[in-house]
């Protein structure tokens, strides 16, 4: 089972994208033999996030909330996988507010998307010192930052990475052997990123079926508590 | 074999890189990686410069890449990298351009601080006219040094040269201007390797410029080979397009360089 943890779901600015409707997402999907994508609205990252999102009719899509901390804010969610952009909708990672949301999310074990750009290493470190048990998938880490990755990655456990870009020369094989198949998740972060060659890419890993199989969507079943269907 | 795999183990890559670099990790930088991942993705040749002289020491950089073209003959096919500053650039060029394996030039405007159609780089097209080499070259559109512009510029003193537009222009808010480059100067090939490349990108791009006038590349070892092939065995791509930008527009251009 392919599950792509990264994508957006909605016309976008700037661009003329086959995913402005869930109809050509999912046709993006079957395109690309992806089973299941977790999706955010382009609304939450492009307009509004406190505006309550419509819901998803295809089955083959699993709704990520954008959540904006504080009294201006989104309020919490229950999902099993949530997103913050920190830097689009100007709130501070590791300010009073954030770090309450943060907890409750480490507490009901739910995990967060966080984009490469959207914090700054120092950000995403402090909160995963007051959070050790918060689980963070970092996404759109490009190829440079491979150096301060592996930093946050040696010092948290529960820091995780997607492939969208991480498109340096093995790279994903690095990681895989120095954290292990579990912290590594297959995503695109598409349409704004590519999902062509990140899918090429999973077909092509120097690795074991195993560690394979989890990246390209054991760990998210694991995570979305779903079974070998991905229901 | 169907329709869909016939490029396999076809591919020329025609922008790589051997060696290190400074501001970001790669964690192995041997050759003997690359050639595995050209391996596992079907890949036969890739043309490469050497990052040493792309940075510091074109010299030693290309003394290296020249014992890199002897370690793996017919896997690997060089750019001599050009330095505008060093006074005997033009005669190493010409010895370069006559050795075994080497087939072209690689200019980086970026890194050596010099315009794509400043008099530094004059000679390297002419020496390159000469010796019938193709010529690579960085390009970045709002850049100082190497947008689309200048590409037109020199092709336009130097029609004989096959220039690859390195990137494309790279950003995307540049690749109509890359095109429209490509559709004026004869000469001009756009190269299409980069990290703001897409899959859709890519099939604009053809449909502007037509495949025949691109090429692939990949920026390997900098960037990671198979995404950049990916993007576009996975596009919307007609297979005869498809073919044109893997292997047959860069096997057109290396037969005129022999």
């Amino acid at each position: 089972m392919i599950i792509d943890i990264d994508r957006v779901l909605g016309p976008i600015p700037g661009d003329d994208v086959a995913s402005a409707d869930e109809e050509g997402l999912v046709a993006e999907l079957d395109r690309h033999r992806i089973d299941l994508a977790c999706v955010v609205r382009s609304r939450a990252l492009f307009y509004d996030p406190t505006d309550p999102p419509p819901r998803t009719v295809s089955d083959r899509l699993v709704p990520v909330p954008v959540l904006v901390p504080g009294p201006l804010g989104t309020g919490g969610s229950a999902a099993r996988l949530v997103r913050l952009c920190p830097a689009e909708h100007r709130f501070a990672l590791t300010g009073p507010h954030c770090l309450a949301l943060a907890g409750d999310l480490a507490d009901q074990g739910t995990a967060v998307l966080l984009g490469w750009e959207s914090a700054t290493f120092e950000g995403i470190h402090r909160l995963a010192t007051r959070h050790p048990g918060l689980r963070l998938i970092l996404t759109g880490t490009g190829y440079r930052s491979l150096r301060e990755l592996a930093d946050l990655m040696d010092a948290h456990p529960r820091i995780g990475v997607d492939t969208a870009t991480l498109n340096g020369h093995r790279h994903v094989e690095w990681l895989v052997r120095r954290y292990g198949a579990h912290r590594v998740w297959f995503g695109t972060g598409a349409p704004i990123s590519d999902d062509a060659g990140p899918r090429f890419q999973l077909d092509h890993l120097d690795l074991p079926d195993a560690d394979v199989a989890l990246i390209a969507g054991g760990n998210a079943r694991d995570l979305l508590e779903l079974d070998h269907e991905g229901r | 074999m169907n329709d869909q795999d016939a490029w396999h183990g076809k591919v020329i890559d025609a922008h790589g890189h051997l060696g290190g670099w400074f501001n970001f990790a790669i964690p192995d930088t041997s050759a003997e990686s690359l050639v595995a991942v050209m391996d596992r993705c079907g890949v036969a040749t890739m043309c490469v410069s050497h990052l040493l002289g792309v940075g510091p020491d074109a010299r030693a950089g290309n003394a290296l890449l020249l014992a890199e073209l002897a370690r793996w003959p017919g896997r690997f096919l060089g750019y001599a990298v050009y330095d505008p500053h060093d006074p005997q650039a033009p005669e190493r060029l010409r010895d370069l351009l006559g050795e075994p394996g080497v087939i072209g030039v690689k200019l980086h405007p970026e890194t050596h601080g010099h315009p794509l159609d400043g008099p530094g780089y004059e000679p390297a097209f002419a020496v390159a006219a000469a010796s019938g080499a193709i010529v690579l070259s960085h390009g970045e559109s709002g850049s100082p040094w190497s947008g689309p512009a200048r590409f037109a510029t020199v092709a336009g003193r130097h029609p004989t040269v096959p220039l690859l537009m390195g990137h494309a222009g790279l950003w995307p808010s540049g690749f109509a201007a890359a095109a429209d480059v490509a559709k004026r100067c004869p000469n001009v090939v756009l190269e299409i390797c980069g990290s703001r490349m897409t899959a859709r990108h890519l099939a604009r791009l053809v449909a502007a410029a037509g495949a025949d006038r691109m090429v692939f590349g990949s920026d390997a070892l900098f960037l990671d080979l198979r995404v950049g092939l990916g993007r576009v065995v996975l596009a919307r791509l007609d297979p005869a397009d498809r073919d044109l930008l893997l292997f047959g527009t860069m096997t057109r251009l290396l037969e005129g360089a022999r």
